[in-house]
């Protein structure tokens, strides 16, 4: 399409070198050189080659661990994410480490999350790195208030202050972990900041008691009641992107296709 | 049928956090209880706090009271390892003063419930 425009508007620029009417074919011809392909699109595009290994690669680790695995992802940003059942932690993990084709011996992170809809409101998040493959994969896995996940620390020994981190922001048990206590919040401090029912303002406020010489905890009380904002616009934001690829693409593995 | 979706609806297999049974969650809060117990001497001792030993003991039975309604065992459990956790931070005197007496609220006052307070109060 775009090499046709090409012919077209230089044809017509060739065809116009002299003559009135140029002024008005110009600016046609303006119009139409806007649609040339873009040298610095603002969309990432979707690197194939690099897709196909991915999906091939969970695909392969869906087949190797099929009691466990439930779906294999794959993101717009081209990463591979591989859901797993929570009694699968420290087997997935440990397999995906120790595999002599994947090494992912480096835990970058873990996060949580919560969506407090959901039946298992809490989503635990490993992001590994295998530093021999220069590649990295997400394993997601979920759990609720009173579910204990297994700990990741005889994996991977950085698991110990990121678990921690979770168990002080969302209050998710890790057994077996060798020091889980909190790690941000102040001693003393109760619940669990992160949730997503927890007030942004928090329930208590502390303030230095000159009679007491100590500073003290008190229950916080907002002068003004509780306002619910609507926060939401009431138009749409990206209209263009109505209809865009989905944040995530499922890779169809063998336990799909036997059903 | 749909009895029996009730029932699997009702009787869920949940995995155990500590404990399998009552009995087990119920040693579990009384070791907690007496750990604590035991702890009280040496916490007032080393955070030189102005309370006895007594009214600590009054304050730890009244923190336990508070939660005897949970009839839970995983609840229980989970209280009793916050539980354990907050010991640890006390008898490794990771708190500090403050932290300590923040279990009885000297300085906050108690809110009004006859009318004339709340009036002078300017709530209603």
């Amino acid at each position: 399409m775009a090499s046709l425009l090409r012919t077209i508007s230089t044809g017509l620029r060739s065809a116009l070198v002299n003559g009135a009417a140029r002024t008005q074919i110009v600016r046609l011809s303006s119009t139409e050189a806007a649609k040339t392909e873009e040298t610095k699109p603002t969309v990432r595009k979707h690197d194939v080659a690099v897709r196909e290994q991915l999906s091939d690669f969970g695909r392969y680790v869906a087949e190797c661990l099929p009691k466990y695995v439930q779906k294999v992802q794959l993101t717009a940003g081209d990463e591979l994410e591989v859901l797993i059942c929570p009694d699968g932690v420290v087997p997935v993990l440990q397999f995906l480490k120790d595999h002599h084709n994947s090494q992912f011996a480096n835990l970058v992170d873990i996060a949580g999350m919560d969506v407090p809809s959901r039946q298992y409101r809490f989503e635990i998040i490993y992001n590994i790195l295998s530093l021999r493959y220069n590649s990295r994969i997400r394993v997601k896995t979920y759990t609720d208030e009173l579910t204990p996940v297994d700990s990741a620390f005889e994996v991977f020994k950085a698991a110990n202050w990121y678990e921690r981190e979770i168990w002080d922001m969302y209050g998710v048990f890790f057994a077996n972990h060798p020091d889980l206590r909190r790690i941000l919040t102040d001693y003393g401090f109760e619940g669990h900041p992160q949730r997503r029912d927890f007030p942004l303002s928090g329930y208590v406020e502390l303030r230095y008691d000159d009679e007491k010489k100590r500073v003290v905890c008190e229950p916080l009380e907002l002068a003004q009641e509780f306002r619910k904002f609507d926060l939401s616009a009431p138009w749409e934001q990206f209209p263009n992107f109505r209809n865009a690829n989905p944040a995530t693409e499922e890779v169809p593995t063998k336990k799909d296709e036997k059903k | 049928m749909a009895g029996r979706e009730a029932v699997r609806k009702t009787v869920q297999q949940v995995r155990p956090i500590l404990s399998i049974d009552r009995d087990e969650a119920r040693k579990r809060v009384l070791n907690l209880y007496k750990a604590w117990y035991r702890q009280i001497p040496y916490i007032v001792m080393d955070y030189d706090i102005p309370m006895s030993v007594e009214q600590c003991r009054e304050k730890l039975r009244e923190e336990f009271m508070k939660h005897s309604n949970v009839s839970d065992i995983r609840v229980i459990d989970m209280l009793v390892i916050k539980g354990q956790m907050e010991l640890k931070e006390s008898v490794e005197i990771w708190k500090q003063k403050g932290h300590i007496m923040r279990y009885w609220k000297e300085t906050v006052e108690p809110k009004p419930t006859d009318f004339l307070s709340k009036f002078l109060n300017n709530q209603n």
